[in-house]
């Protein structure tokens, strides 16, 4: 399904430009970037930087519901974003904002995750079907009539997430996923995200300061400045590179090991994404 | 300074802790442990049902909230849940006025908590247009300026970018060599291994380990068993099929090591 | 305080009442709440109070049902005292005390026992406009998020020196600005981002939005209707042609 090619990428920025309604300082400066199908890629960078904003474009928000100076275009799976209702967007893109608490609207999880259902109107028992799928996916069919309250973190986290994967999104947002979560809870998200990626073809976008996280799952990174994007690569292209610490990356002990390993003329045969990838390449004789 | 504490509700579990004075304290533990539960302990926010809190050897019981907290400052994780005054200047005097400074000595805090914050060019600024970090820094302004002996910081790394996060660090190194004791509550298990503290692991409401970061870190099974996970150079080391005596504190330790090891 | 929160929150209790159609809970509680106002004797309000407490104990909340009738205590004393004041007599003060019980217990047996998303269906039901049954839902979704949020904030706040208890009424007053101001910058801040959240999710965007549940009556629905109308018409009966001894 996923299938990973130079064919029409799934998202296009095209020369975007965006500042924000009575604000002298664009939060975008002619931003181009591809995605295709199938990547998973992080978007990076300092806090204000511009990540929120770009993020917010892509699905919508920005023109829809934040006006401002917009310049450029996006194009999503061949629709215009500024061109096309919330509603249909809503269904192509979906948002995990980092609180997941106030993206949960209703007393029990299952209906939770109907309400994008609901909103596009869909019978009950289509809703019905699509629900018990994703709980079975997301492994939360123990919570179904649980109210929000007596959730965790964690499990709120997972709730929301399936309240957009109901939805069928080709394209998934998350920003700061991992921020409210202990480091155990946050590395099943982690492979929770590779699962939907794998099985259903699902592309991610992800905002993460915890770059160790998510680089054994990236297949890019994107990292912005100022509003502009300055890098893009694989996670050893960008993680190896000295500008991106310049940018503000925090960069993960095994990328910075690797690349003064090889400054100092004893570059190792392959980059590792983990500590025990670089083990196993410190330990070969 | 010590507290031995115990509760027999279900939050904290026969808990027994003692903290010495110049300490720097790190406590892990899955979401629920108890982690945020026993530090509104320290300074008298809940009260033991059973078992007592012991600071400077005096029971804190019949002890105010306010007097406890002249002398343990806490940093909670969300700057929005405190942050009201009009300017950045009044938010950090806020707790001084509370704590019956003289105007002298208010200035003088002011200006060092300012400086040392890297606040100055905000004073006159409302808290509210400043960035995330900004606001991070402000927080712990306005608790070390009354300069309490114990400063307490609760996930302080949530949602900090590389250049802030490095911030704090520096901030915590300073004042930790400046003599005061702190205590971090953290997931942030690189941040945590930076600082080299010593190391609290809970789970549900109990203490299962305390020691040295250097070998807590090490025990896999506590720490999966706790729901926390190695900082990324102890992975490492324990990969390694030849390995130094202990791991690796920082990246330059691990390179000099392998560097050492490939020539 | 955190009691006083978590009394706010809707637990969910499995019974033979609770999983009635809400309308038919709804029903009852209107026919209690009739039935109430129209006795006019000691005897007939002992009489539904005692069935109230039936209920309750049939859903199985008998504890949270007597909590807000411990609390309606206060007021019915009140009540009582006030009308043997103004000369009513012992036994028509003691009716309007127990009446006002009544009616508390009768309206707090359909909040307790119906779940807020039941709350929704019957609004919906009522033909109430979508926005406004929305704004319902988060607000009742939402209290126990702020009033978590006042708590955290007195906690940061008192770690700060603010003695919320200190000094004269002025003082007190003055001592919740610390406490208010970010509670309404975060209530501001969550109702920002809950409004994103609405529309990443197509809220608002066909005009015939669907519901995951909905309510049907099933014969056990019916029964219950029937039987409870058939109670409340002979209880009328009695009052129209009964007197009580008093």
């Amino acid at each position: 399904m996923a299938s990973k090619g130079p064919e029409v990428p799934l998202l296009s920025v095209e020369g975007l430009s965006f500042s924000y309604l009575d604000s002298p300082r664009a939060a975008l400066t002619d931003v181009n970037l591809k995605i295709n199908r199938g990547e998973i890629v992080i978007l990076a960078g300092q806090s204000g930087c511009g990540k929120s904003t770009l993020l917010r474009c892509v699905n919508g928000l920005i023109p829809h519901m934040y006006p401002g100076d917009y310049k450029g275009r996006i194009v999503v799976d061949g629709d215009v974003v500024a061109e096309t209702p919330m509603g249909k967007l809503a269904q192509m893109v979906g948002f995990l904002f980092q609180n997941p608490e106030n993206q949960i609207f209703m007393f029990s999880v299952e209906r939770d995750i109907a309400f994008g259902l609901e909103n596009q109107g869909l019978p009950r028992q289509e809703m019905r079907r699509r629900v018990d799928e994703v709980m079975g996916l997301l492994h939360i069919e123990p919570l179904a009539l649980r109210p929000p309250h007596e959730l965790s973190d964690g499990q709120k986290q997972r709730v929301a997430l399936a309240g957009i994967i109901a939805m069928r999104p080709n394209l998934v947002i998350l920003d700061e996923p991992t921020s409210l979560l202990d480091p155990k809870t946050a590395s099943e998200l982690v492979s929770l995200v590779s699962k939907l990626n794998k099985e259903l073809g699902i592309t991610f976008v992800i905002v993460e300061h915890r770059l160790e996280l998510l680089t054994p799952i990236a297949d890019r990174i994107v990292v912005m400045d100022k509003g502009r994007v300055v890098m893009e690569g694989t996670p050893t292209e960008v993680l190896t590179n000295p500008a991106s610490s310049t940018h503000g990356l925090a960069i993960p002990p095994v990328f910075s090991l690797y690349s003064e390993l090889a400054e100092r003329g004893s570059r190792l045969p392959r980059a590792p994404l983990t500590p025990e990838e670089m083990a196993q390449e410190l330990n070969a004789p | 300074m010590t507290f031995v504490h115990q509760n027999g509700v279900k939050a904290l579990d026969g808990v027994s802790l003692t903290i010495e004075k110049h300490e720097l304290v790190g406590i892990v533990g899955e979401n629920g442990a108890g982690k945020t539960t026993l530090v509104r302990h320290i300074n008298g926010l809940l009260r033991p049902t059973s078992g007592s809190v012991l600071i400077d050897g005096a029971d804190a019981r019949g002890t105010s909230v306010a007097k406890l907290s002249r002398k343990i400052g806490i940093a909670f994780q969300n700057p929005d849940h405190q942050l009201f005054s009009e300017s950045v200047e009044h938010e950090i005097t806020f707790a001084l006025k509370n704590f019956g400074f003289d105007d002298a000595l208010i200035e003088q805090r002011l200006n060092w908590a300012l400086d040392f914050f890297g606040l100055k060019e905000y004073h006159k600024s409302s808290p509210l247009i400043l960035s995330g970090g900004e606001k991070k820094r402000l927080t712990l302004a306005s608790i070390l300026a009354w300069d309490p002996e114990v400063v307490v910081l609760d996930e302080p790394t949530v949602g900090q970018d590389a250049i802030q996060k490095a911030k704090l660090l520096e901030i915590a190194r300073t004042l930790h060599s400046a003599g005061k004791t702190i205590i971090i509550v953290s997931h942030d298990v690189e941040f945590l291994w930076s600082l080299q503290p010593r190391l609290v692991v809970m789970k549900r409401g109990r203490v299962v380990e305390d020691g040295p970061c250097a070998v807590v870190m090490q025990e896999r099974e506590l720490l999966e068993d706790a729901r926390v996970s190695q900082p990324q150079l102890v992975a490492l080391y324990e990969s390694l099929s030849r390995r130094p005596a202990s791991p690796f504190q920082d990246v330059s330790q691990a390179l000099s090591w392998v560097s050492g090891e490939r020539r | 305080m955190y009691w006083l929160a978590s009394g706010l929150l809707y637990r969910r209790v499995v019974s033979p009442f609770t999983k009635l159609d809400p309308r038919i809970k709804l029903l009852i509680a209107i026919e209690f709440f009739v039935l109430s106002l129209l006795a006019s004797s000691v005897i007939g309000v002992a009489i539904i109070i005692a069935s109230i407490v039936a209920v309750a104990a049939f859903a199985r909340s008998l504890r949270r049902v007597g909590r807000t009738v411990a609390f309606s205590l206060i007021f019915a004393t009140f009540i009582f005292v006030l009308n043997l004041w103004i000369g009513l007599g012992l036994l028509r003060s003691l009716t309007f005390a127990l009446r006002f019980i009544a009616i508390i217990g009768s309206t707090s047996i359909f909040f307790i026992t119906t779940s807020p998303d039941e709350l929704e269906q019957i609004m919906k039901w009522m033909r109430i406009p979508r926005d406004v049954v929305f704004a319902f839902v988060t607000a009742v979704r939402f209290i126990p998020v702020v009033m978590l949020d006042a708590f955290q904030i007195m906690d940061a706040q008192k770690s700060r020196g603010l003695e919320l208890e200190k000094g004269g009424l002025l003082s007190r007053v003055r001592n919740l600005i610390p406490v208010l101001i970010p509670l309404v910058v975060n209530s501001v801040i969550r109702s920002g981002e809950l409004a994103e959240a609405m529309e990443s999710r197509g809220y608002g965007s066909t005009p015939k939005p669907t519901s995951l549940y909905g309510m049907r009556l099933r014969w056990y629905d019916k029964a219950v209707l029937v039987l409870s109308l058939a109670v409340f018409v002979l209880a009328l009966y009695i009052y129209h042609f009964y007197t009580f001894p008093f």
